[in-house]
């Protein structure tokens, strides 16, 4: 069989040096800000029990998991999200904690992607989970750490986008849709012609007021004037108390990050189901993808057999911030090159040893010979040697 | 919202991209550049903040997902076998033609119990037709004529695009069944949907203003 050693599987890659800062400083930076927040850190396995993502409420698609069995046969998956794993731990380990759980990760998940298509299958997330909070405090936290968050990409067409798929699930309901996944689909699409076909059945029928709605879900996104077209068309009760609730969030919203960088949603609805409050989505105009996204889960905890907590998070994704912001911290060269001749390995070694307690970058040269030393020094730009030969120490500036 | 940024769409090269350019003309742009556009695969829209790009139906749809290209015009047949994730906001009505199950005339394609093997260029939109009907097909990829595989006795039928069904009907084959009606599509990237919106709207406008103007 042809050896695939040399290369790295499609969809991943090995990070050097810049790009390895660049990922290192976006997190440096998320994670410092969370802590700053009083969010404790955890980190779960990359490998989790297939259960866990697979289970009515709470279903990832199989195809887009990397798959593997364990000694007992069982099935295994690379993560594809951390929310899942934190809302086990949650209902297990942390079942008898204070309320409210505020926790923060910093770690890879696995997606397997469409190959040939540029997508990365290992992805850099960092997020938050707030568990057991009440629920408009909890919400408000959330978002104003998402928009600081989106701050930190530096980039003038950030939006933070806020959305509630209670709207959606309320319609479905009063339509009477129990197998929703098409519908589902077309409206996160925003795909307002087939949903019309699908949405024909109605015509006639005393719902046809609903399914007229539901075929505006798709279109309602944009500022704030939004809601007060939403109005105009909204005519049930307990949509317009959503209605009125949404409004609330948007408006406090407003009031913690800037008005025009907050754009609402009506029709976002998300791929994983388990979400049952307000969705939010943050975008910048570099990436054609959203580089946060979150939003309330208050029935998984539950899922998991836990006690019933309401609980909303988000993750921002790392390596679309470090590709973004291009941070231009300078890769640590060492100021001093150590040189020792063979009579000075231990002396080179300790020197070295001090010379980094008192907070200077040394390296210890790997190689036999002064004039290696100095060219090493050239090509890696370090402007100090300290070569010990014999017993003596000489200093040289390349 | 900073919405005068300029909006670059990519259209599906032949057809599709005559009957556009064509909309775009009845929409009152300019689009000189785009009748002589020689050799040249990103084009100007003098004066309406719009590039097009002139593209591959699939690879449309690559460049829309990845947010290079903020816009497509790209068949249904094209977006129901590379599914992805993008808006799809316009049925442009043009490039009208069907996905339908076809092959020898007169046999019928669903008699008796063997699995039957079914000849295409689109894998993905036949395995999801017989699915839905709880079938287990064999699915051959065939990249030219597809009609010849019933012909030559390697398939059982086909799945392919129909327009008149003159080529079915000369060969000896014909329909048994529709799949799925195509035409044209505008697809947008959603993160440009989002931080493009007015631009993006106002040409989708236009283009439903002056869709069935065009045949």
């Amino acid at each position: 069989m042809k050896s695939c050693d040399l290369i790295t599987p499609e969809g991943t890659r090995d990070l050097l040096f810049e790009e390895c800062s660049a990922i290192k400083s976006a997190e440096d930076k998320l994670r410092g800000l969370f802590m700053s927040y009083g969010y404790s850190e955890v980190i779960t396995p990359a490998l989790e029990f297939y259960d866990v993502f697979n289970n009515k409420t709470r279903s990832f698609r199989q195809e887009s998991m990397y798959k593997l069995t364990d000694e007992k046969g069982r099935l295994m998956v690379l993560r594809p999200d951390s929310t899942l794993p934190i809302a086990r731990i949650a209902a297990t380990r942390l079942k008898d904690s204070v309320l409210p759980l505020k926790l923060f990760y910093c770690q890879n998940i696995y997606r397997s992607n469409p190959k040939m298509a540029g997508r990365d299958d290992e992805i850099r997330q960092s997020g938050i989970e707030i568990i057991g909070g009440e629920k408009r405090r909890s919400d408000l936290e959330a978002l104003a750490l998402a928009a600081r968050v989106l701050d930190s990409f530096n980039s003038k067409t950030a939006r933070l986008e806020l959305g509630n798929n209670s709207f959606y699930k309320r319609l479905i309901r009063i339509l009477g849709i129990e197998d929703d996944e098409n519908v589902r689909t077309l409206i996160k699409n925003k795909n307002t012609p087939e949903l019309k076909k699908a949405l024909s059945v109605y015509e006639g029928t005393e719902l046809k007021g609903a399914a007229d709605m539901l075929l505006c879900l798709p279109t309602l996104f944009g500022s704030g004037e939004v809601l007060d077209k939403a109005k105009e068309l909204f005519s049930y009760d307990e949509l317009l108390g959503d209605l009125a609730e949404f409004r609330q969030t948007y408006e406090q919203l407003c009031r913690i990050a800037s008005r025009d960088r907050i754009t609402v949603d009506l029709g976002l609805v998300s791929k994983a189901d388990y979400y049952t409050g307000i969705i939010f989505r943050g975008y910048i105009e570099e990436y054609g993808q959203a580089v946060i996204s979150g939003g309330r889960y208050d029935t998984l905890i539950d899922s998991f057999g836990g006690k019933a907590a309401a609980a909303v998070g988000f993750a921002a994704n790392i390596n679309a911030i470090a590709d973004a912001v291009h941070f231009t911290e300078e890769i640590t060269k060492p100021e001093v090159l150590i040189f020792a001749d063979e009579d000075s390995l231990i002396e080179g070694i300790l020197h070295c040893a001090e010379l980094t307690d008192k907070g200077l970058t040394a390296e210890y040269y790997d190689g036999q010979t002064l004039s290696g030393a100095k060219d090493y020094a050239a090509v890696r730009g370090i402007k100090r040697i300290d070569a010990f030969i014999g017993t003596n120490i000489e200093h040289i500036d390349v | 919202m900073a919405d005068n940024s300029k909006i670059r769409i990519a259209l599906t090269k032949g057809r599709l991209e005559k009957n556009t350019v064509a909309l775009f003309e009845r929409a009152g742009f300019d689009v000189s550049e785009l009748k002589s556009k020689g050799r040249r695969l990103i084009l100007d829209i003098p004066g309406s903040g719009i590039d097009v790009v002139l593209a591959k139906a699939a690879d449309v749809i690559t460049y829309v997902e990845h947010g290079v290209c903020d816009m497509g015009v790209v068949g249904k047949d094209t977006i129901e076998e590379h599914q992805g994730s993008y808006f799809e906001v316009c049925d442009l009505g043009f490039g009208a033609c069907r996905f339908a199950l076809a092959g020898k005339k007169g046999e019928d394609f669903y008699a008796g119990v063997g699995i039957k093997t079914v000849a295409t260029k689109y894998p993905n939109v036949t395995r999801r037709f017989f699915e839905g009907k709880g079938m287990d097909v064999d699915i051959v990829k065939i990249e030219g004529s597809v009609e010849l595989a019933p012909l030559l006795g390697l398939s059982h039928g086909i799945v392919d695009i129909v327009e008149t069904g003159t080529t079915l009907k000369e060969n000896g084959l014909e329909v048994y069944e529709d799949v799925l009606p195509i035409s044209a599509r505008i697809i947008v990237n959603p993160v440009s949907m989002k931080l493009k919106k007015a631009a993006i709207e106002r040409l989708v406008e236009k283009a439903e203003k002056h869709k069935g103007e065009i045949d």
